[in-house]
């Protein structure tokens, strides 16, 4: 049995005075949380290899320390069954990777969140939407809880407070929790966590620094290299994050649904070739900005010899994955924050590390 | 049934406890080798830097110039390996500007690497900041970080504006630094 650290706390039997104690405490997102009782930690914490009093990693803005128990604590309130737990934690592995850049991000006037990328045999077992909805509505407890737990374990072990200890202007929905799979099965490119280096056999979480969902739509075009054509186009839109900083920097996911990813595989068999496609095309002319604005960006060396300023300085910088409903008709670009690296981090069960 | 049940508590403590020592020049700042860190984000600041900067060789001091542009990547890299160089380098140090969230965490960040070499450092935020500047400084275990408040905002003033509060706020600084008068 587990000697836990953490102060145990009397609440209410009645849900609705502990969803009050939790508002009152400063322990929800304002939605109401299950109690985390000894008996639901112990669960979580059979499911993870790592010992309950083991620092997993430091959070940021207060750089509050997160040890596997903390964040247990943190993954019972959402209501995380005990086989995602290790979801969480590779999450989290991944968010405090340097290169992430959780320091800047969750500090950041901007709107970014962490948007959890699931890939893996483990999709469907642990309830993560990739098909209809996969981005909202599709009600999934794997990408509801998992999402919400990374989101929960931000707020009250790395403090994050709107107005606080965070900048963010308008912050956005995802920072109640994003989490969502690929539809391997219907991708005809290698996964995403297989492009970085993973086996398909591995259940792995990347984890992207995300501003939000950016929504393309079309129904007129019936050439595939068109309709990239536009898609790279739409995501170089001229205030992209991307264009404040340096082109190497970040990562642009574009989240392809099924019936289009058919039709740009017979054109791109190789993903590669399809990001080679995407990074030539997402750019604009430099006299799409104002003067002033030309001035700057050329003093940022972002403008080529022939007046280009492309969104990103590499094809693997546009991600495309597939997920979605077979309904066709859009697709749904994650822009990026641009001082930040997506990282990637295998899910370790007990027996695996 | 039990009226109440028993629950754990969620949130960690926010790191701060340690407080690092500030330092000042004690001296006279002719003489003085001082680094600026300026940021390529920021066109207001690069100008007040730029003044600063002037002033600084008029009374006498040496001069050296770092200009950030990155978090991550090759140039965050680059630049936090400059910093470090600078701090290596210099005497003391004027370190600019958080006038957003994660500039201004970075703006800290660098300072702490300045005062972690025990030398004189001053960080420059605007009002707006100011509060999440000292809170990210206490997280960083240096709690008692010199912090100068330049109005909010400086973006989109105009240039004779801009001097205006470089020359309001230079004694600032030199007192910021300890320097001697």
């Amino acid at each position: 049995m587990t000697v836990f650290t953490a102060e145990q706390v009397e609440v209410g039997a009645d849900p609705r005075e502990q969803y009050e104690r939790a508002i009152a405490e400063r322990w929800s997102d304002g939605a109401p949380l299950l109690p985390a009782t000894d008996d639901a930690i112990e669960a979580l914490l059979a499911a993870t290899p790592y010992p309950a009093d083991h620092a997993l990693c430091v959070l940021p803005p207060v750089n509050g320390v997160a040890t596997v128990e903390l964040i247990a604590i943190n993954a019972a309130m959402a209501g995380v069954e005990p086989a995602a737990f290790p979801v969480v934690i590779a999450a989290l592995e991944a968010i405090s990777e340097p290169e992430w850049n959780a320091f800047g991000l969750t500090t950041t006037t901007s709107s970014v969140c962490p948007m959890l990328l699931v890939n893996g045999p483990g999709r469907d077992e642990l309830g993560i939407d990739y098909r209809a909805g996969c981005m909202g509505g599709a009600a999934g407890r794997g990408s509801m809880t998992i999402g919400r737990a990374v989101a929960l374990c931000i707020r009250n072990i790395g403090g994050q407070r709107a107005g606080e200890t965070t900048k963010t202007v308008f912050g956005q929905p995802g920072r109640f929790g994003f989490c969502i799979g690929e539809w391997e099965e219907r991708s005809p490119w290698p996964s995403l966590a297989e492009r970085r280096g993973y086996s398909a056999q591995q259940d792995v979480v990347t984890v992207h620094g995300g501003k939000g969902t950016y929504p393309l739509a079309d129904i007129h075009n019936d050439d595939a290299r068109d309709l990239l054509y536009l898609i790279a186009k739409s995501v170089a839109f001229p205030l992209s994050n991307m264009y404040l900083g340096n082109v190497q920097n970040g990562e642009v996911v574009v989240a392809i649904n099924p019936m289009w990813a058919e039709r740009f595989g017979a054109v791109f068999p190789d993903v590669e070739e399809l990001q080679g496609f995407l990074r030539a095309n997402a750019w604009q002319p430099i006299e799409l900005w104002p003067e002033p604005n030309q001035k700057i960006l050329r003093d940022k060396g972002r403008v080529d010899a022939d007046g280009r300023v492309h969104l990103v300085g590499r094809p693997d910088q546009i991600v495309p994955i597939v997920c979605g409903g077979l309904g066709s008709l859009h697709a749904i670009a994650l822009p990026s924050f641009g001082e930040s690296q997506m990282q990637s981090h295998p899910v370790l069960r007990p027996g695996s590390a | 049934m039990s009226d109440t049940i028993l629950v754990r508590r969620p949130t960690a403590a926010p790191a701060g406890e340690v407080r690092a020592p500030v330092f000042d020049l004690d001296r006279p700042i002719a003489g003085v080798h001082v680094g600026i860190r300026t940021d390529k984000a920021w066109r207001s600041w690069r100008l007040i830097a730029q003044v600063w900067d002037e002033y600084l060789r008029r009374d006498g001091a040496a001069t050296t110039l770092v200009e950030t542009g990155g978090m991550v990547g090759q140039t965050g890299a680059n630049d936090r390996k400059h910093i470090d160089e600078l701090a290596d380098t210099v005497e003391c140090a004027i370190v600019g500007l958080g006038t957003c969230g994660s500039c201004t965490t970075f703006t800290i960040k660098d300072s702490v690497v300045v005062e972690a070499k025990q030398k004189p450092v001053v960080a420059i935020v605007t009002e707006e900041f100011e509060v999440h500047g000292h809170n990210v400084a206490t997280h960083l275990g240096h709690g008692d970080l010199k912090v100068l408040v330049l109005p909010y905002p400086l973006e989109a003033r105009p240039e004779a504006e801009l001097r205006a509060i470089a020359d309001e706020f230079y004694p600032r600084v030199l007192e910021l630094l300890g320097a001697a008068s």
